[in-house]
């Protein structure tokens, strides 16, 4: 074996340095002066390779530097190296593997970089900003050195690749489960299992069966569970695949009464998910005898028709626990995740837009003490607001799918995790040619299982569990993993050519538990599989059984093929230069079996493993709403409201509102994802003539995606946690609400509309010292799952597919060495769908001097759960209030108002209220408006309040008769005018003048 | 009459293959989305395609450099047979990472050793948004004929500042007629706005913005009354056909 080392400066530096910088000197307060940066490859070769060779491979004659062996960038003070660790997954290596290979070379490659840094630091500091900027440690192994030692230690002779040492191939080992539970609880803990000792019980009584004691001891197997079985068992009956809270009986009482939602009184509910999401859809299903829901709850994704020739395919997911503890592998790893979901729907569809909504901590949270004020071991805001970016951008962008719609929620209660929803519409053709259905599975005993994609590594082992627990300080790293988006993208581009070749007959994604949960759920159909683990190609030897069945590595599909499909299956792959393969057989043997070489290590009961999880009995407590907030980090409080109604004051306000950064502009961020790619991008994230003016949804075109010529899909979400603090039964409806309005607002059909829930919840199960609060939490779940039902049966929306994550709470130290627990806020968030005709449809961006604006829905009420009441104290205020009823009937005529062309422009109010609405209306272009709010309004409320169910519209002057014929109660707030400036008056006093320049500059600082 | 047959390469991280496909068979032509590895195993196919498509995406994930790797593969397997083409006459488009591949391949460079480079844009990110672009009144580029005036297009990329070894280069380009597009406004710091360009032939184009995701009003930023009706990026592609048709007219 040769090895060799070689780097690699591009001359051209990149803008992330910058930002490090700034961030370095401002935050650390270091006298950093720059940083540059050099990249490193690690070779181990079967031959020497040619320096004209490496040149050619690594660098480019224009752009790079090929340096010298022994070379440093001598006036830098410090030379940091960041390298992966052993089996981190370094997607520059594969290239440069492929790369190697075209000139005949067979290499193993490691990757890292040098950042080069300039300045008076000392090498404590340099050492901080290396741990805590430029890598994180618990995957980069990281030197730091001063530049002459980095120059004296002779690095390009002796250059070793990290290599996983580890030992276990083929070890299975028998876990006895005769124990107390205490030394049960300790063995879940220990192994990662998640499962409570009740569970441990369930699973010990069922070994000991006498059938069952026989039928293992002839098959040659302990009379007590393998790991591997005790493995898969964990894993499948983690909360985050079975859902055990949203399945549990739940008892609910009001210890007080709800002040601002309904009394719902006592009463059992026998499973959340059934009761309020499953019956729910039936229910509107059947009322309003819809035959457009293909396929729900039953598949990955949700399936829905609104088109003649194309089905549409939704889901959304959350990747809350990875992100906490890398942010930009947990992002990166949530949209691959979601990416898969839609490829293995029904028999495969095509993501085609994919949405993203982050609820995190404000970037500066912890600024004011270094950050010991936050908590140890998930990464500090900014880190994590930069990194899951990054994520999402990578694995949107290099999968070739569009991020069209998303949003972004501050709050403090996300800094122990943050949560990250990612979402995906996928489309299908509806029959394939050979007249199979596309959303149906048909797999069945003796079709081959296929494994294809991405190789099995020790990473992603747990993440089902881990997910399944709160975090810590010691949260494993293991559960942590970098995603390779373009080694999905040819499985995505193989698959799409296998279903048109019509070459399986079913196929599902490995995600959560890996192969143990997709080949465990794809043999319920045919009744039993046989996998030969053994065969399985891994990233490196030494893997036991047990891991190889339950790794998360990522980017790997499942398929069932017909042997007589089999060759041809193989050839494509090779072709799309994808690893696929043969692991085993679809059989109906009632059992999973599980075989390293010619030794059988687990035969699980399929219908043990799917239906032998007792269901919880749980009880849950209304305490009544929360006026006190879990500021647990707050430094300031806002100041009072001063009862000041002046010009200048409600400039000021305006202005603080604008800058919150749940409403400042994301448009640095979001013109970071490609929002375009596949060339269907009917409305993009923004609009107007300058680019500048935040849409409502993303909408995409279906006539290039084989839809209708005219057709589209407009896509929404809408997510409202401050309102949990006062009744959750309300959060739920406003989340809805504002799903609805994002869509119907760009021109969508609220009749044909389909939702998403994806409850994101503080663990809500009740434990004298860890939980004490767990009752009313779970009293929430309930109240927003009522909440929920009651909103979709009013407007007629099923949810089709949704997800639950149950245990967003962070318990350790923070930087002092001081206990502390961090909650999310309770959070759902809805994602909405609904049909589009690209003739109908309109933006939020003003058209034309002499527009009318009107303002829909009503004037609102209520400061409470406001963005305006995070910068100003107001003693006396309520809470919107939502009147289901109304909205639906207002959306319905929006609907026919876009279907006669009455409007210029559309905006709903959301966030920061009608000032908010007006302002962004204006920062499409150069226009401007003059308003005058009603008499009878009181300014304050009128301009700020957050109630759901409204727009502000544009409409041509010599449209208004047409638009009042039929919106009656329509609002005329002004007109839209030519002088680029906002101006707001009440009665004879003018409240508001300033330039949409002006306003458009602090609504665009910066949120990190 | 069956349109021109235009060859659209994909795999290995190319994610425009279907809306690029999509364009030529509007403007009148009949694409083929093949994957690189396929067409490598039979080379000479490549002589039975009238035009060429590289198309945008993430090769190799854009690792070691964009469009690094999958132009080396390119050239590798079928240097000889790109040379061909282009010496038939044979028209070549690369966007985005299809244009990062041409510029690698040297097929803009006038002297062996590459003096054309595309970096990393000056915010040093990734930017998706649309762009006025300029034809260069001096440009012989057969696929954007007929266009005068400045129009709009989307820019999605994170590597298209145009570099050039020295500053004669492009004098030298001017002077061939070789710069096509530039962009109204500084973008990503690319020499004088360079956006896209040609070859001496005006045959082979590549350019960073996407004409394929503006063939219809449809995808218009700022929306239409008239989704459906064809837009400017619609009008490159529709150019390429009408040269291939008149060549083949005369070859006839």
């Amino acid at each position: 074996m040769n090895n060799s080392r070689i780097e690699v400066t591009n001359k051209f530096q990149g803008h992330h340095l910058l930002g490090w910088t700034s961030e370095v000197r401002d935050v650390l307060k270091f006298n950093l002066e720059r940083i540059e940066e050099s990249k490193f490859y690690l070779l181990e070769t079967d031959s020497k390779v040619e320096e004209s060779i490496s040149r050619e491979v690594l660098s480019d004659p224009v752009l790079d530097i090929f340096e010298d062996k022994n070379w440093v960038n001598s006036k830098a003070s410090f030379a940091v190296e960041v390298g992966f660790k052993p089996g981190v997954t370094d997607n520059l290596s594969k290239s440069v593997i492929d790369a190697f290979q075209l000139f005949e070379i067979e290499s193993k490659i490691s990757t890292g970089k040098i950042y080069w840094l300039f300045g008076k630091l000392d090498r404590v500091e340099a050492e901080q900003v290396s741990r805590e900027i430029l890598a994180n440690p618990l995957l980069n192994s990281i030197k730091v050195m001063t530049t002459n030692e980095y120059l004296e230690k002779d690095r390009f002779s002796n250059s070793v690749l990290p290599v996983v040492k580890i030992e276990g191939a083929g070890e299975v080992q028998a876990v006895d489960l005769e124990m107390s539970d205490k030394e049960l609880a300790a063995l879940s803990i220990e192994r990662c299992l998640a499962l409570t000792t009740d569970e441990l019980h369930e699973i010990k009584n069922f070994y000991k069966k006498e059938e069952v004691i026989q039928a293992r001891s002839l098959a040659g197997l302990p009379n007590c569970p393998t790991d591997v079985e005790l493995e898969v068992l964990a894993q499948t009956w983690s909360e985050h695949c079975k859902h055990k809270i949203f399945a549990a009986n739940i008892e609910y009482k009001e210890s007080v009464e709800p002040k601002y939602g309904p009394k719902l009184g006592s009463f059992k509910v026998d499973s959340l998910f059934k009761e309020y999401i499953k019956d729910t859809t039936e229910k509107i299903k059947k009322d309003r005898g819809l035959e457009w829901l293909i396929s729900v709850f039953s598949d990955n994704a949700g399936i829905v028709r609104f088109d003649k020739n194309v089905d549409l395919c939704f889901k959304a997911e959350t990747h809350n626990s990875p992100s906490a503890l890398d942010p930009y592998g947990g992002a990166l790893t949530g949209i691959l995740g979601v990416n898969r979901d839609i490829l293995g729907c029904g028999l495969g569809a095509r993501p085609i837009a994919n949405t993203d909504v982050f609820c995190f901590a404000p970037s500066n949270l912890g600024d004011h003490d270094h950050g010991k004020s936050l908590p140890v071991g998930p990464k500090p805001p900014r880190r994590t607001i930069e990194g899951v970016h990054k994520g999402v951008e990578d694995g949107g962008n290099k999968s070739g799918v569009p991020t069209v719609n998303g949003a972004f929620f501050f709050d403090n209660n996300y800094a122990g995790k943050p949560l990250v929803f990612c979402g995906t519409v996928g489309v299908m053709p509806q029959v394939l040619k050979d007249g199979r259905t596309t959303e149906g599975k048909g797999q069945k005993p003796g079709d081959r299982i296929y494994m294809v994609g991405g190789a099995i590594g020790a990473d992603g082992i747990h993440g089902a569990t881990f997910s399944s627990l709160e975090l810590d300080e010691n949260s494993p790293a293991t559960a942590v993993q970098i995603g390779d988006p373009i080694t999905q993208k040819r499985v995505m581009d193989f698959m799409m050519e296998a279903r048109d070749r019509c070459l399986f007959t079913s196929v599902t994604d490995n995600g959560a538990g890996g192969l143990s949960s997709s080949v465990g759920e794809m043999a319920e159909l045919p009744g039993g599989a046989t996998v030969n683990l053994e065969k399985a190609p891994t990233k490196y030897p030494g893997l036991k059984p047990y891991e190889l069945f339950i790794s998360e590595s990522q980017e790997r599909m499942t398929f069932s093929v017909e042997s007589s499909s089999a060759s041809e299956f193989e050839k494509l792959a090779l072709e799309y230069s994808v690893e696929a393969t043969d692991i085993g057989e679809f059989t109906d043997s009632g059992s999973l079996d599980i075989f390293y070489g010619s030794e059988l290590c687990a035969k699980i009961d399929l219908d043990f493993l799917h239906n032998g999880l007792p269901q919880m009995n749980l009880k849950s407590s209304w305490d009544g709403e929360i006026y006190k907030r879990d500021n647990w980090a707050r430094v300031e409080l806002p100041a009072a409201y001063n009862g000041v109604v002046n010009q200048s004051q409600m400039e000021e306000h305006l202005k603080n509102v604008l800058k919150r950064p749940t409403i400042a502009s994301k448009e640095e961020y979001v013109r970071r994802f490609d929002h375009e790619v596949g060339g269907a991008t009917h409305i993009k994230p923004f609009g107007g003539e300058n680019g500048n003016a935040p849409n409502d949804s993303g909408v995409i075109w279906l006539g290039p995606h084989g839809g209708e010529m005219d057709n589209a899909v407009a896509i929404g979400c809408g997510i409202a946690p401050r309102i949990s603090l006062y009744d959750t039964y309300l959060m739920a409806q406003f989340a809805v609400d504002e799903a609805f309005r994002n869509i119907v607002s760009s021109g969508a059909d609220p009749e044909q509309v389909c939702l998403l829930d994806n409850f994101c919840w503080p663990d809500p199960i009740f434990h004298k010292d860890k939980n004490i609060d767990g009752d009313h939490k779970l009293a929430q779940l309930v109240r927003a799952c009522k909440g929920l039902s009651d909103i979709c049966e009013a407007y007629g929306s099923p949810l089709v597919s949704g997800k639950d994550s149950m245990k967003n709470d962070f318990r350790g130290k923070n930087g002092h060495g001081e206990d502390i627990k961090v909650s999310v806020l309770p959070t759902l968030l809805i994602s909405a769908i609904g049909k589009l005709n690209i003739n109908s449809s309109k933006q939020t961006a003003l058209q034309k001097e002499g527009d009318q604006v009107f303002l829909l829905g009503g004037l609102g009420s209520g400061l409470l759960g406001s963005e305006f009441l995070e910068t100003t104290q107001l003693e006396e205020t309520t809470l919107p209030s939502i009147d289901l009823k109304k909205n639906f009937e207002l959306y319905k005529n929006i609907h026919q108002g876009h279907i006669q062309k009455v409007f210029s422009s559309l905006h709903d109010v959301s966030e920061g209220g009608m000032a908010v609405s007006l302002s962004e209306s204006c920062f499409g272009g150069d226009l401007g408006m003059s308003i005058t709010l009603p008499d009878d309004s009181n300014p304050l409320e009128a301009l700020f309040n957050e109630t759901p169910g409204r727009f502000i519209v544009s409409v041509k002057k010599d449209e208004t008769k047409r638009f009042k014929a039929l919106f009656k109660e329509a609002i005329l707030l002004g007109e839209v005018t030519s002088d680029s400036t906002l101006k707001i008056g009440f009665q004879d006093k003018k409240l508001i003048d300033i330039s949409t320049e002006s306003l458009k500059e602090t609504w665009r600082t910066p949120i990190c | 009459m069956l349109g021109p047959k235009v060859l659209v390469l994909t795999g290995e991280g190319i994610n425009c293959e279907r809306e690029t496909a999509f364009a030529f068979e509007k403007a009148g032509a009949v694409p083929s989305i093949q994957t690189l590895n396929e067409v490598i195993k039979n080379p000479a196919a490549l002589r039975e395609f009238d035009i060429l498509a590289i198309p945008g995406g993430f090769s190799y994930g854009d690792e070691i450099g964009s469009g690094h790797v999958f132009s080396l593969k390119l050239k590798k397997h079928l240097g000889a047979e790109i040379k061909e083409f282009i010496n038939d006459k044979k028209p070549i488009i690369g966007i985005c990472n299809g244009f990062q591949v041409l510029v690698k391949l040297g097929l803009f460079d006038h002297s062996s050793d590459r003096q054309i480079g595309l970096a990393p844009n000056t915010s040093g990110a990734f930017m998706n948004k649309w762009s006025r672009v300029i034809p260069h009144e001096k440009n012989n580029c057969i696929w954007v004929k007929g266009l005068d005036k400045a129009f709009s297009l989307p820019v999605r990329h994170g590597e298209g500042r145009v570099v050039l070894k020295e500053d004669q280069v492009y004098s030298d380009l001017v002077e061939r007629g070789q710069i096509v597009l530039s962009y109204e406004s500084d973008i990503n710091g690319s020499y004088k706005n360079i956006a896209g360009l040609c070859d001496e032939t005006g045959l082979v184009f590549g350019l960073m913005p996407h004409p394929e995701a503006d063939l219809f009003k449809a995808t218009s930023p700022e929306g239409s009354e008239n989704p459906l009706d064809f837009s400017v990026g619609y009008e490159i592609f529709k150019n390429s056909v009408n040269y291939s048709q008149s060549i083949q007219g005369k070859n006839l």
